[in-house]
């Protein structure tokens, strides 16, 4: 595979797996502008347990992903007391103070950015995001994907059916963080070179949105989503600032005519109709 | 949680399997709930009636714990849920349907239905079986039977917002079932419906109680409540101002005076 | 020192007031945080820059800046409100920031990603009280500031236009049935906050002497928490604020290094957001609930 091909790929793998970061907590209704905070924290730890103990890459990813979670799950309870724009603000302003911290840590390079010794390639950042995927769409089909979208929907409702909401804004939160940070751990061993200021609210929002063009009814919106941001710049061969301004316009044009995004679970039957069976017979 | 056996209409003597006992409930200055005491029994068709503005929906809410009570105990088969979270309450057998519809827009009408399986089964493991990952699991069969059972098979898979109110309403019955309570709460069910309708609704009731469930219903249709419920409670301005047998509510001098006390004044109001 | 500190920090502060008040004034009447005016705030201190460099007269470049503010925030309406009327409730926020990457790339492909240093056709002016200096030009616009936002108070208080958006902020419906013509009060939200950001880049980019593509992400983002602080929809929390955390700012910068700018004003958001979100003064626009 060619060097550029890989390259390409490899951008992919991590924005699939942004994006079902920011999946999660989308659907459970909590738009999280602070991703790019828990990134940082996953590529920060992960880059540090490797260049300062020297573990060894993968363990160090995951055991980032898992510092990541149990910081989403700390943030989590302050910061789900607030409901809508509240929420959306306290994410971002979480993600704004992560990053001003990780820039004064002189022991992560602070303001200069942290060089990353320990390498990943790409059959491993591929196999993550498969996983990833596998992963969160087994957890979208259980019992906690239709209740996450109910809790988005109508809480009173969730709740007085039994459904335990709090707990479930939760874990969707923290699994939302923890698989941000691993992102960020990817990022950080296939880069080589993180810098705090990377991880900044923009970022966040280029993830939101491109999960939001995707889609979110449906558990293949985020990898549409990931795909048109990725794929943008090879398709069109200019400046990396055109590539944004047409994605930038492309989410206008979304939220005018098509704002539940590209996948739905209506085209997403109609494409499939051929495969189903012949529909019950009404009683 | 199996339904409890027994034949339509049988009431047992023993203890109530609802009872409100001096509950109160006051939104900022002004008391919707004053001192309001009635039982259920269990098998029992009761109606809750009252003029509008009498409390009853905010009974209902106090009941399924919508609202914390100010005073009073709440009693669920002689156990004190007073104080028990909303989501609890439905576990414990309590569940209701709403006055206005309330289905979840984001999810299909099976999955509507499907949320309230929870209720049966709520521990971690209950959250993460896989009801939606391969048609044709049990869960999916089960809420299948029972759209089924309702006439409803067909709208499984649509989206429940562009569906007629008659079929939204039964859908909204249907979930409620499907956490097989011991008594269904629910708030004017034949709102909204045409005769045809209210008439499959009343045999549907009449099935659903002839499995043991016992009913509270909140209602205006005095002829729907007559063909259905064996006795009656009367609200008005929070308070209970009679109880007696469904025949015998028209002729209660405190419950015309509640009716037509509130028609005169809105008679007055528009002349 | 304290006291220098406080009036650089006042000085500051009064950008960040204007950018609030933008903010606030959308979340009073709208209920929708408004992401572009970041952007509007950027694309104001660059065209002056732009203008300045171009030889144009400060005259005609403040003014050429503030009416392209309008126009843009008038095009960010477009295409948000009428979103707004519908569906669910994140469309216009989204929209919103999409705009705020618009304007952001936009500038990168005219001019780059350097920082530029403006050319003031002026020399500096600096008062001396006492042992202080403060900037001419930032006490002017720190006079401006208030002075605008209480034009606007007079105009929410006396005038029929006020009135109908004070009464949309109360219930948009209730403002309809009650004959307020929605649809031309509207824009009018819009106008006067991409005028009050675009003003705000105008006086930081003429008191810093500094435009950048990302002075918006750097600066005017900073006006959320003053917004947030000062009690969302309360014009004069606006105020108050932007003078605060400008204050906030520059102590830290002071005691504790620019690096942890951030902290500090980030900080005090969640911090606000957690304990008392709906800041320090209740609305003055009706509930100012989102």
């Amino acid at each position: 595979m060619s060097g550029y091909l890989e390259g390409v790929l490899v951008l992919l793998a991590i924005n699939v797996v942004l994006a079902y970061a920011a999946f999660l907590p989308i659907v459970a209704g909590q738009l999280n502008l602070g991703v790019a905070g828990f990134m940082a924290t996953g590529a920060y730890v992960s880059a540090y347990l490797t260049n300062a103990h020297g573990w060894l890459p993968v363990p160090a990813a995951l055991a980032a992903t898992v510092l990541t979670a149990a910081l989403g799950l700390v943030v989590a309870f302050p910061i789900l007391r607030t409901r809508g724009i509240y929420l959306a603000l306290a994410t971002f302003a979480f993600g704004q103070v992560v990053v001003a911290i990780i820039l004064n840590l002189n022991v992560v390079g602070g303001a200069s950015g942290y060089p990353v010794r320990a390498y990943i390639g790409f059959p491993v950042i591929a196999v993550a995001a498969v996983l990833v995927f596998v992963a969160i769409y087994c957890l979208f089909h259980t019992r906690f994907g239709i209740s996450v979208t109910a809790v988005s929907d109508d809480e009173l409702v969730a709740d007085q059916m039994g459904l335990s909401v709090r707990w479930l804004q939760t874990a969707a939160f923290t699994i939302g963080s923890a698989v941000a940070g691993l992102a960020g751990a990817l990022h950080a061993h296939h880069f080589s070179y993180i810098e705090a200021q990377y991880f900044n609210v923009l970022l966040s929002i280029y993830i939101v949105l491109y999960v939001l063009l995707g889609g979110t009814q449906t558990i293949y919106g985020p990898l549409l989503g990931a795909a048109v941001f990725t794929l943008l710049p090879e398709v069109l061969r200019g400046s990396a600032q055109w590539r944004y301004v047409i994605f930038a316009g492309l989410i206008l044009a979304l939220m005018t005519w098509r704002p539940q995004g590209v996948v739905t679970r209506s085209l997403l039957r109609r494409l499939f109709e051929w495969r189903r069976p012949p529909a019950e017979a009404a009683t | 949680m199996a339904a409890p056996a027994g034949g339509g209409g049988d009431v047992s003597a023993a203890r109530p399997i609802l009872a409100l006992e001096a509950v109160s409930k006051r939104f900022g200055g002004l008391s919707v709930i004053q001192e309001l005491s009635f039982e259920v029994l269990p098998g029992e068709r009761v109606a809750l009636i009252g003029p509008n503005g009498a409390g009853k929906t905010t009974a209902f809410n106090l009941i399924t714990g919508v609202y914390p009570v100010d005073a009073g105990r709440i009693l669920l088969d002689g156990e004190d849920i007073t104080r028990l979270p909303a989501r609890k309450r439905i576990r414990a057998g309590l569940a209701r349907t709403f006055q206005n519809i309330r289905l979840l827009q984001h999810l299909t009408v099976l999955e509507n239905v499907m949320v309230a399986q929870y209720a049966r089964h709520p521990s971690l493991a209950g959250m993460l079986q896989p009801v939606n990952l391969l048609r044709g699991n049990r869960w999916q069969r089960e809420a299948r039977a029972a759209l089924g059972e309702a006439g409803l098979a067909q709208y499984a898979e649509e989206a429940t917002g562009s569906l007629p109110y008659g079929i939204q309403k039964r859908i909204e019955l249907v979930r409620a079932l499907l956490a097989r309570p011991r008594i269904l709460l629910l708030d004017e069910p034949a709102a909204g419906l045409n005769p045809a309708e209210t008439e499959a609704l009343a045999a549907q009731l009449a099935a659903i109680s002839g499995s043991g469930v016992t009913l509270l219903v909140v209602e205006h249709d005095m002829h729907f409540i007559g063909a259905f419920c064996r006795r009656v409670v009367v609200l008005n301005f929070g308070c209970k101002i009679a109880e007696c047998d469904c025949d015998a509510v028209g002729d209660d001098p405190r419950v015309r005076a509640a009716y037509l006390g509130a028609d005169t004044e809105l008679a007055a109001a528009h002349a | 020192m304290l006291a220098q500190q406080l009036v650089n920090g006042l000085m500051l502060g009064s950008v960040y007031a204007l950018v609030a008040v933008a903010f606030t004034f959308t979340m009073g009447v709208l209920k929708f945080l408004n992401f572009s005016i970041p952007g509007i705030f950027m694309v104001a201190g660059m065209v002056t820059w732009a203008m300045l460099k171009g030889g144009i007269s400060l005259l005609l470049a403040v003014p050429a800046a503030l009416a392209l503010g309008a126009v843009l925030s008038y095009a960010v309406e477009r295409l948000t409100y009428p979103q707004m009327r519908g569906g669910d409730h994140f469309i216009p926020l989204v929209s919103s920031m999409a705009f705020l990457i618009l304007f952001e790339n936009l500038v990168l492909v005219a001019w780059g990603s350097d920082q530029q240093r403006l050319a003031l056709p002026f020399q500096s002016v600096s008062a001396r009280v006492g042992d202080i200096v403060i900037g001419v030009p930032q006490l002017i616009g720190l006079v401006i500031a208030v002075g605008v936002v209480w034009l606007l108070d007079l105009v929410l208080k006396r005038t029929r236009v006020g009135r109908g958006l004070r009464s949309i902020a109360e219930d948009a419906e209730t403002a309809t049935i009650l004959g307020v013509s929605v649809g031309r009060v509207v824009p009018v939200v819009f106008l006067i906050g991409g005028v009050f950001t675009a003003l705000a880049g105008v006086l930081f980019a003429l008191n810093y002497q500094q435009a950048s593509p990302f002075m918006g992400e750097e600066v005017a983002l900073k006006g959320i928490s003053a917004m947030v602080l000062g009690g969302m929809g309360n014009i004069w929390g606006a105020i108050l604020g932007g003078l605060v955390i400008g204050v906030v700012e520059t102590a830290a910068i002071h005691w504790f290094g620019a690096r942890t700018v951030d902290i500090w004003v980030y900080g005090l958001l969640l911090a606000i957001l957690f304990v008392r979100p709906t800041g320090l003064l209740t609305s003055s626009l009706g509930s100012g609930r989102a």
